[in-house]
């Protein structure tokens, strides 16, 4: 049973979500564009460099923010989730494709919006244009993305509603907003190993959206030298990683506990 | 056929279960349990969903255990937090819930449009009252061809017209039904049902609802006791015909246990 359309058409018609993970998202980019971008070179190279790193952190944060709100939906719904499973046709696996369809098709979406915001405002800051070289990578890149933090949300949300509560699942629903933040930057401000840039999902996910706006191969310090990171192995460890993650999201959903949902109220 | 054995569920951190010892069988019946707010009704109702794990006993659906069931649409409750899958207008639920039970959607809307609700088709349940939310749940319950129903006070916040509205549709409907309620004065209008008393997490009977004024409750255990009720405060019988208090007579069960202890 495919319920991906009505998941895309809650997401879709979620006001807040376009707020935080869209306009507020946007705003950043406009911060990057505009006041953060004083001492940046007046060569193209520098430009792209620039407006890339910005696109791709940004992007990262939207999709955790969207993995914020798929881990309060299931807080919300874990009654309902017990009882379909149950008492309907739906089965664990059939609404985990739907989520997995769902979030992937909102992941596009919020990658589009954020693409046209860039290539705009960082196109009007540097008198030049900077459109993406590679869109269509950049348009799977965020499937998987959406993808991704669907499975990572569910599998850190699943965990706590059914072996900790719905208190902690609150707090939990956070871990990918702050990874995100974290691992995003510290790749653009540290110089991060390689086995780690290829082994975090969210540093593929960086990486794989740098190349596919900018064209240029992501590097990596060894010692003296410069060392590109390959995107099939980026590819690779993203998908890795989400595949796991549905799966354990899978053997979790089979097994959901009902809360209550005043179980929620923290104070 | 619904049946219940030895239900036991003590939540975590209580000292005392919520229900305890309920043997219950439901077959091409209709039953309405009447309780006071905090007696067990809703955690019996829960447990039968599976969305509480019981302390110990078992409860079957046809014969099935239901911690083992999946995709049986034939079970349905008016329980609002079963229809919170997604958060959408009553009209898109409608179809959801109805392709997740493999129903007619028009069934449904037919029914909200009886019961004057068609103004809430394009409202998220956030947006409804208190009434047109416990509405909505109950027409979810008894559309797309259940084959049993579990009713949790469905006539709270209901007004009168509709609550008439109700009785008559669910007289009408072919399902078993189980139906909580605290109001007693209600049983009038479910006379071919079974009753049960729930009491303190215990459920006494079945009893017919047709001799309602028959009942009485007596101080002590009664020679002729049709059920003895143990509880903190003291131990009670229900009798037929002669007794100490007349069932009928009492506000709640727990005024009539209070007014003979």
């Amino acid at each position: 049973m495919n319920l991906t359309r009505w998941y895309a058409k809650a997401m879709l018609t979620n006001g807040s979500l376009w707020f935080w993970a869209v306009a507020f998202m946007a705003m950043w980019l406009g911060i990057g564009a505009f006041l953060e971008s004083q001492g940046v070179g007046s060569a193209r190279s520098a430009a792209v460099a620039y407006t890339t790193s910005w696109y791709a952190v940004v992007v990262l944060i939207a999709l955790s923010l969207l993995a914020a709100v798929i881990a309060g939906s299931y807080a919300y719904g874990s009654s309902a989730l017990a009882y379909a499973f149950r008492y309907s046709r739906l089965t664990p696996a059939g609404y985990l494709g739907s989520l997995v369809g769902g979030s992937a098709l909102l992941g596009l979406v919020l990658n589009v919006v954020l693409l046209g915001a860039t290539a705009g405002m960082f196109g009007l800051r540097f008198a030049t244009t900077l459109v993406p070289v590679d869109p269509v990578a950049l348009l799977g890149v965020s499937l998987v993305g959406g993808a991704f933090f669907m499975a990572l949300s569910s599998t850190l949300t699943l965990l706590a509603i059914n072996h900790l509560g719905l208190r902690s699942a609150d707090f939990v629903g956070y871990v990918p907003l702050v990874l995100s933040f974290v691992l995003g930057n510290a790749q653009v401000y540290v110089a991060l190993p390689r086995w780690f840039l290829y082994g975090s999902p969210f540093n593929d996910l960086t990486s794989l959206l740098y190349q596919g706006y900018s064209g240029n191969t992501p590097t990596v310090q060894l010692g003296t030298a410069t060392v590109p990171l390959g995107w099939v192995p980026l590819l690779l460890g993203i998908l890795v990683w989400t595949g796991s993650l549905v799966g354990c999201t899978l053997v979790l959903l089979r097994r959901i506990r009902s809360r209550h949902l005043e179980e929620r109220r923290q104070i | 056929m619904l049946e219940v054995r030895g239900l036991e569920v003590t939540f975590p951190g209580a000292t005392t279960p919520a229900v305890r010892g309920i043997d219950l069988r439901l077959d091409r019946a209709k039953m309405v349990v009447v309780g006071a707010n905090g007696s067990g009704k809703t955690t019996l109702i829960r447990s039968i969903l599976g969305l509480i794990r019981p302390t110990a006993g078992a409860i079957s659906l046809d014969g099935r255990d239901v911690r083992t069931i999946q995709g049986d649409p034939g079970l349905s409750t008016n329980l609002a937090e079963v229809y919170r899958l997604m958060s959408l207008p009553v009209r898109d639920l409608v179809r959801l819930y109805a392709l997740l039970k493999g129903g007619d959607p028009a069934e449904m809307e037919g029914r909200l449009r009886e019961f004057e609700l068609d103004p809430v088709l394009g409202k998220r349940l956030h947006e409804l009252s208190t009434g047109q939310q416990k509405l909505v749940g109950d027409l979810f319950a008894v559309c797309f061809q259940p084959r049993l129903v579990l009713l949790d006070e469905p006539f709270d916040n209901v007004d009168f017209a509709r609550r008439r509205r109700l009785v008559r549709l669910l007289q009408e409907l072919s399902a078993d039904v189980l139906l909580n309620t605290h109001e007693l004065e209600l049983l009038g209008s479910f006379s071919g049902w079974r009753l049960g008393l729930m009491f303190e997490g215990r459920l006494l009977g079945p009893f017919s609802v047709a001799e309602l004024d028959r009942l009485y409750l007596t101080r002590g255990v009664a020679p002729e006791a049709l059920a003895v009720l143990e509880t903190s405060l003291g131990t009670f019988s229900v009798t037929r015909d002669a007794g100490d208090r007349p069932v009928k007579s009492a506000t709640s069960l727990n005024a009539l246990v209070e007014s003979l202890a």
